[in-house]
């Protein structure tokens, strides 16, 4: 669909160049979207990892893992991506400043509590599978080639939140006001998140995404509704706030992730051991 | 509550048990077998409560057919034996 827009490359070294042939607008708009996914990946597979010790029962301290790796996998995935757009990959993973970072906002800070991270596992994993799910015919070809087997790997994420959420729902009513908490809290950022109604550089006009702000957050919705109504909220969605909001960056705050998540993030420990 | 897991690598193979692991239900079973055992490319993949097999012989003294499997089982012997 739409591929009239973009010239569809033929097969591998090809797409670089074909990739510069994008006219400016949409190629930046393209790599936004590339670097915000990855960003946001490599910092919900950090979530992850910090309860692989820590999560109610050892089975979900698995899942925990092999979410991690799920997550890390198409982080890196993604940031290889970018070579195509003249970006230097060991740069983005290991030398940015908090304020470079495009994750979305809810992964700032870690959770404090397991329905925390059970909250960023039902919305924040579900967003971005609901972003990716919308470059499945993508005219941009890299995404496209590569996103199936993402949205494959990613196909026992949201049945984890969604066990976890009926099973805090059925299990008295502070684990339940605690799991309701926490999604309430994540909500609103992850509304956000889409973007406002129509985006100023459509990807959608040029067939990179098959729908995006509005028509996007109402799919994000549709998916997560049922988690709401098991907990009995079946309030009206919150309009997002675009205040301040930076579709490229998909943030309003510029202030990225805290120290401990940037040190971790980047492998400030491990600076000495990196290799090209 | 303790479930088997059993997959094959291809259609036509007969059904292997891989291993075991505690959920509460089935939706976790599901999810659990999953992430426990995802790391081989299986064909498919079932869960069932160890408590629904149904015992036809045995020709141990008395043991439970999971003990030998679990035996072979490189992951989740831990959490079986915690729960049972």
């Amino acid at each position: 669909m739409h591929s009239a827009a973009l010239p569809r490359p033929r097969r591998g070294r090809e797409m670089s160049t074909v990739e510069t042939a994008l006219p400016e607008a949409l190629r930046n708009g393209v790599r936004d979207l590339v670097l915000v996914l990855a960003d946001s990946k490599r910092l919900l597979g950090m979530r992850y990892a910090e309860w692989m010790l820590g999560a109610p029962e050892l089975e979900a301290s698995i899942a925990c893992s092999s979410m991690a790796q799920d997550e890390w996998g198409h982080a890196r995935l993604l940031y290889a991506l970018l070579r195509d757009f003249g970006e230097d990959v060991q740069h983005l993973e290991h030398g940015r400043e908090a304020e470079d970072y495009r994750n979305i906002e809810a992964l700032d800070r870690a959770p404090e509590s397991w329905p925390g991270v059970v909250a960023l596992n039902a919305l924040v994993d579900t967003a971005l599978t609901t972003q990716l799910d919308a470059l499945r015919g993508s005219s941009y070809a890299p995404l496209r080639q590569r996103v199936g087997k993402l949205l494959e790997e990613e196909r026992f994420h949201g049945a984890h939140a969604a066990a976890w959420i009926k099973r805090m729902a059925r299990s008295g009513p502070q684990a339940r006001a605690a799991m309701a908490a926490a999604l309430q809290e994540v909500l609103p950022c992850v509304l956000r998140w889409f973007g406002p109604a129509a985006p100023r550089t459509s990807l959608a006009a040029a067939g990179v995404v098959d729908a995006e702000g509005d028509a996007l957050r109402a799919r994000f919705i549709e998916r997560v509704r049922p988690l709401f109504e098991e907990l009995g909220l079946t309030a009206v969605v919150p309009a997002p706030d675009f205040n301040g909001f930076d579709e490229a960056r998909r943030r309003c705050t510029r202030t990225g992730p805290d120290a401990v998540t940037l040190a971790r993030v980047r492998g400030d420990k491990n600076r000495a051991f990196l290799m090209d | 509550m303790v479930y088997e897991v059993f997959a094959r690598k291809s259609r036509g193979e007969p059904l292997r048990h891989i291993g075991n692991l505690n959920a509460p239900d089935d939706d976790f079973a599901r999810v659990y077998a999953y992430n426990t055992y995802d790391e081989e490319k299986w064909f498919d993949m079932w869960v069932v409560p160890r408590d629904r097999l149904v015992e036809v012989f045995n020709r141990g003294d008395g043991e439970a057919p999971e003990s030998e499997a679990r035996k072979d089982a490189q992951r989740g012997a831990a959490a079986a034996t915690s729960g049972a």
